[in-house]
């Protein structure tokens, strides 16, 4: 509609992503808004300035630039009007401004509603580094996604945790460069945070179903069935579907009472027509077919393996706990232990794991990974997002700039960090402790020459 | 999400014997918008006389019916979750089983140009039918992606799919494919039609968007199309988008109709980029939309269909009839 885009040379300010006329206001803007200390009203001249003075003066951290954008509260980059920007968020900028990148955001265009420049920026904070993390509401997500399903939850969460990037939410990046795997001066500073800053990432392209590494290092995980996810816009809007990219009405069709009535004596036919119905073949309902015709197999062989199957019931659809429950309660604990020791006798070796009974295999082959995958990835996605700025993190794992006379002089291009603990982690813990997203977080970055502002630290 | 309580008024009434189930298709009649189909997820397929507000036919899928369209104003075709095409004489109260998919059937359209009936399923075809006998006439692969979405005007036939896959044809000629394309949203797409005027589609996603876009692919026409923001409800600091799942043409303006699972139903006029109106908020999403032929009145079915995965109360799913005026619908 005939709007004059404007031009995208007027200086802006990171944290907010407000406009200036000229770059000397917008430094007044940054010194008045985002650089001034809270408690004594001093206004510092960049956020590690901000922070280092609350520190030193106040004893209080400081883990946010105050008024700033969810995704650009990083408190420890140094940005001074429109010096120290990260490039890519002014690439983004620029993009967001002269409506560039895909036709359909271009002219966006809704005659109610009022185009407000800083919409489109408003990315997901860290929330949004890794493809397979939603921002969705946490509450809603362990139950709610799969209703009666929680199994693969309880089952996957503890292979998750050993998983570089979920780490403990809220953490912010703690470890020096030591850890670091893949880091090259010409990379991005924050490559997070750039990510974040794509007002809509594309959700479905067909070419993010592979394991391709990404610009931060992050290999993103191999959508196991080609589903991809829908990902929210930013950590300012939700969208509000579940978050599977497949219809809501294939989504509603997994439902038990929309099934074919089952053939009690055929579970093979009932988990193949379950198929044929979802032909999105990712379904945790499809799972609970398969795993019950699996199962169904696994109880003709009757009371030996009760009480076995026991353990697996742990992590089965609700359904089939009601069903096995209450026949397995009743076996005393008594004879489970007779049983079990029985048996070796019948050929069941003691040592293997309960994994590995004939039900498991095909669940195992089965199962696909993605649901699971939202399932953690949502759970940490809103941990991380909540804590992103080190709200949640405990006291002393924050980070705090503890060098003498720290101020300006502190920025040798090396995001600060804590020393002491971190060099005393073997280095797979540092690793599996920081998130591989951060990790670009301690690239270095050569100081970015600028006048010199009065000194910072007038105790 | 707050239900909004407006009295019952000439212009708006709503229907009796509702489906027990969501509602997942709603179509007018082709000559007369006294006769409106109904299908749901309660696997049945209602015929309803909206002028005298009664259920006149009910027939039943043995699982929940996806879609359902008229032939003529004595037969429909229906399909679901069964996987199979029903054809239903109205007159005499006899059902045809035309024959099956191997997926659920998604869509069924009529397509007047050539008498067949076209029904798309998320097996990743487009299966096209004689409408009177049980003989398939063709099948067509969509790139093998489960079919979301069909809209058919004249010969222009228009499909959309999973991974924002896009299919125009010709059912003239089914031969080939006469455009793929991919969805100009980045979003799942979620509801695809045809102008009546045949020069484009208009084409909604799950992130409350919708795009207009044109068929004719020369570069001067291509530069006029273009996406706008829709359904989404700032709530405090958050904004909720939701997906846009339901269109419906006004054949005599060209103006269209989107229904989103906020609640609410906007008019718009696509060729001059302008909101004509939004009616008040209904008490759940919206899920199927369809103008009378002559525009006169918008049957409107609302229906939550888990896009939030709250477990709450189900709202009720009800149907509403809209007897619109030229000021809603009409470009100014």
């Amino acid at each position: 509609m005939g709007r004059k885009k404007k031009k995208a040379s007027k200086p802006w300010c990171w944290y907010c992503n407000r406009e200036f006329d000229d770059e000397k206001i917008l430094i007044q803007h940054q010194k008045a808004k985002h650089f001034k200390c809270h408690i004594c009203h001093k206004k510092l001249y960049t956020g590690p300035g901000l922070s280092i003075h609350c520190m030193q003066v106040h004893k209080e951290a400081i883990d946010k630039v105050p008024n700033s954008l969810p995704n650009r509260s990083n408190i420890e980059i140094e940005i001074y009007g429109m010096e120290g920007i990260p490039p890519e968020d002014i690439k983004e900028h620029e993009k967001q401004k002269t409506g560039g990148g895909k036709g359909s955001d271009s002219d966006d265009d809704e005659p109610a509603a009022k185009k407000k420049p800083t919409a489109a920026l408003l990315g997901a904070g860290p929330s949004s580094v890794s493809a397979g993390i939603l921002p969705t509401p946490m509450g809603q997500m362990p139950q709610g996604m799969y209703p009666g399903h929680a199994m693969s939850m309880n089952h996957m969460m503890p292979h998750f945790m050993q998983a570089p990037r979920m780490m403990m939410p809220g953490m912010r990046p703690l470890f020096p460069a030591a850890s670091v795997p893949t880091s090259t001066p010409s990379k991005p500073t924050f490559p997070a945070y750039s990510n974040a800053t794509i007002s809509a990432p594309p959700t479905t392209s067909t070419s993010a179903a592979g394991s391709e590494p990404k610009e931060n290092g992050e290999v993103k995980v191999p959508a196991a069935n080609a589903c991809p996810l829908v990902t929210a816009t930013g950590a300012g809007s939700k969208i509000v579907h579940p978050p599977e990219d497949v219809s809501l009405e294939e989504i509603r069709a997994r439902h038990a009472k929309y099934r074919p009535k089952p053939k009690p004596d055929a579970p093979q036919t009932i988990a193949t027509s379950v198929a044929n119905i979802m032909s999105a073949s990712t379904s945790q309902a499809e799972v609970a077919a398969h795993m019950s015709a699996a199962v169904a197999a696994a109880r003709q062989q009757a009371a030996l393996r009760r009480p076995v199957m026991q353990q697996v019931v742990g992590v089965l659809p609700q359904q089939l706990q009601l069903q096995q429950l209450p026949q397995l309660q009743q076996l005393p604990q008594q004879l489970q232990l007779q049983q079990l020791q029985q048996l070796p006798r019948v050929g069941v070796p003691v040592s293997m794991p309960p994994v590995m009974l004939p039900m498991m295999p095909q669940f195992n082959i089965m199962r696909p990974i993605q649901p699971v995958v939202v399932a953690c990835g949502v759970w940490w996605a809103e941990r991380w997002g909540r804590g992103a700025c080190g709200v949640g993190a405990p006291r002393d794992e924050r980070v705090v700039c503890r060098h003498a006379g720290a101020g300006r002089d502190d920025a040798d291009g090396y995001v600060r960090r804590r020393a002491g603990p971190a060099a005393a982690l073997p280095v797979a813990a540092q690793a599996q402790a920081t998130p591989l997203s951060q990790l670009a977080l301690l690239d270095w970055r050569p100081p970015v020459p600028r006048p010199r502002p009065a000194p910072l630290l007038l105790l | 999400m707050t239900v909004t309580r407006v009295a019952e008024s000439r212009t708006e009434f709503k229907l009796k014997n509702l489906p027990e189930d969501a509602i997942s298709s709603v179509k007018f009649a082709p000559k007369s918008s006294q006769f409106l189909l109904v299908s749901s997820w309660d696997c049945s397929v209602r015929l309803y006389d909206v002028t005298s507000n009664v259920e006149r036919h009910k027939y039943n899928h043995e699982l929940p019916v996806l879609d359902v369209c008229f032939r003529d104003a004595a037969h429909s075709y229906s399909g679901g979750l069964d996987q199979t095409l029903k054809m239903y004489d109205l007159n005499v109260s006899s059902e045809t089983v035309l024959g099956e998919h191997k997926g659920a059937i998604r869509c069924v359209e009529f397509a007047s140009e050539v008498n067949a009936v076209l029904t798309g399923s998320w097996d990743g075809t487009v299966k096209m039918w004689d409408s009177r006998v049980p003989n398939c006439v063709g099948t067509y692969n969509q790139g093998n992606e489960r079919v979301y979405t069909m809209s058919i005007v004249g010969e222009k036939f228009v499909v959309g799919t999973s991974g924002r896959k896009i299919f125009v044809w010709d059912v003239r000629n089914m031969g080939h494919v006469n455009q793929r394309r991919e969805s100009s949203l980045k979003y799942q797409t979620r509801c695809i039609r045809v102008f009546p005027n045949k020069q484009g589609y208009v084409l909604s996603s799950i992130e409350g968007r919708v795009a207009v876009e044109y068929l004719d692919s020369n570069p001067e026409v291509q530069k006029k199309k273009y996406a706008f923001k829709c359904h989404r409800i700032k709530d405090g600091g958050l904004e909720k988008i939701y997906p846009v799942n339901a269109i419906s043409f006004h054949s005599v303006y060209n103006t269209f109709a989107t229904g989103g699972s906020d609640g609410y139903v906007n008019i718009w006029d696509g060729f001059n980029k302008k909101r004509l109106c939004q009616f008040h908020r209904y008490n759940t999403a919206v899920s199927a939309l369809s103008f009378s032929h002559d525009g006169s009145a918008l049957a409107i079915a609302c229906s939550q269909l888990d896009e939030s995965q709250v477990e709450d109360p189900k709202p009720e799913d009800t149907i509403y009839i809209r007897y619109v005026t030229d000021q809603e619908t009409k470009p100014k």
